[in-house]
């Protein structure tokens, strides 16, 4: 018998709840289910519920697809079930949370990165000539 | 076997009733802890390794902690509304006798909507039946007709066959008609035996020389 997607796992009414990731996939294949488990459940455990889900990999026309179930986010967030950081990218990208900083960071990082191999291949033309 | 011990894990605290269906075992693709055990401490090769310090302008710092402070104050506001509106702690307790007076008009408008469509579906109901038993009637009664002619058919095929055996019956040979008969036949024996020549000619009898005028059939041209 498989464990069905909304959940089955089991949980104590005051535990402490986390929204996060549960890696789904399978080897060079990484897909991830937005779950709401405990916080101390290892993430093959049975979940309480699924809220969501997240491909990580571009699909044809390069875009990362993902799923929400904001109406039980908000839910469990106001039933005190923390959010882990890659999951408030997401919802900061949704515009659910404010960005967070680290988009922000991984951003400005990858802008300098472009900036600075633009720049060194215009040194190297310079040179050539 | 882990989702087993997990499901026992919670067995006497848990809320939801716990499954107890021993073939509830789903074979597991990862290890629980895929790091090497705690005792085996740091490996050789990795003892004096330094791991780099992160390289940080002062100013990207400076941006990041702004950043940081500012998400998590949004971040502690949002979460403080979302909190007020669906905690279960500030849901407000519903009025049972309300609750319980808006059930029963809500069951009493249904119930009468449900008498209208049922005199509705009443009279085309009537009228279907009525139309269907016409019909069953009728089918029966084509059925009946054609029983009849089947029989009567049947009946007829029966004299037929009787009428013939009549006719066959004036050469049986009845017990007081058998003496006669069996005298008629010792008294005409049949030869059945025949003989044939090279010429494929049937030479009847068995006593039969072929000059002899007896009777010769010609059986191949």
């Amino acid at each position: 018998m498989l464990i069905p997607a909304s959940g089955t796992g089991q949980y104590l009414a005051n535990s402490v709840k986390a929204i996060r990731f549960a890696a789904r996939g399978c080897t060079n294949r990484p897909f991830y289910h937005i779950v709401v488990t405990e916080v101390k459940r290892d993430q093959v455990d049975p979940v309480i519920e699924q809220v969501g889900t997240y491909d990580p990999i571009p699909n044809e026309y390069n875009e990362k697809l993902c799923s929400l179930n904001f109406e039980r986010i908000k839910h469990w967030i106001g039933n005190g079930a923390r959010v882990s950081n890659p999951v408030r990218e997401l919802l900061g990208l949704a515009g659910f949370y404010p960005i967070h900083p680290r988009t922000y960071m991984t951003s400005w990082r990858n802008r300098k990165k472009l900036e600075d191999e633009i720049n060194s291949q215009e040194a190297e033309q310079e040179n050539d000539k | 076997m882990f989702r087993i011990i997990n499901n026992l894990k919670n067995l006497s605290l848990d809320i939801s009733p716990v499954v107890t269906d021993t073939f509830n075992v789903i074979s597991v693709r990862w290890r629980r802890n895929p790091r090497k055990p705690i005792w085996k401490g740091t490996a050789k090769s990795k003892i004096f390794r330094v791991p780099p310090r992160p390289n940080i302008p002062e100013e990207e710092r400076l941006e990041i902690t702004r950043l940081y402070n500012k998400y998590r104050t949004e971040v502690k506001s949002i979460n403080n509304y979302l909190t007020s509106k669906y905690n279960v702690e500030n849901q407000q307790e519903d009025d049972k006798d309300l609750k319980q007076k808006q059930f029963e008009a809500d069951l009493a408008a249904c119930m009468k909507l449900n008498d209208e469509w049922n005199a509705k579906q009443k009279i085309l109901r009537e009228a279907r039946t009525a139309a269907e038993l016409q019909d069953l009637i009728k089918l029966a009664q084509e059925k009946k007709l054609i029983t009849l002619e089947k029989r009567s058919q049947r009946l007829k095929e029966a004299e037929e066959i009787v009428k013939e055996q009549k006719e066959l019956s004036k050469h049986f040979i009845l017990p007081e008609m058998l003496d006669a008969e069996i005298e008629k036949s010792l008294a005409n024996p049949v030869d059945h035996n025949f003989a044939l020549d090279k010429e494929g000619n049937r030479i009847i009898g068995r006593e039969t020389r072929p000059p002899l005028d007896k009777k010769v059939e010609k059986i191949r041209q």
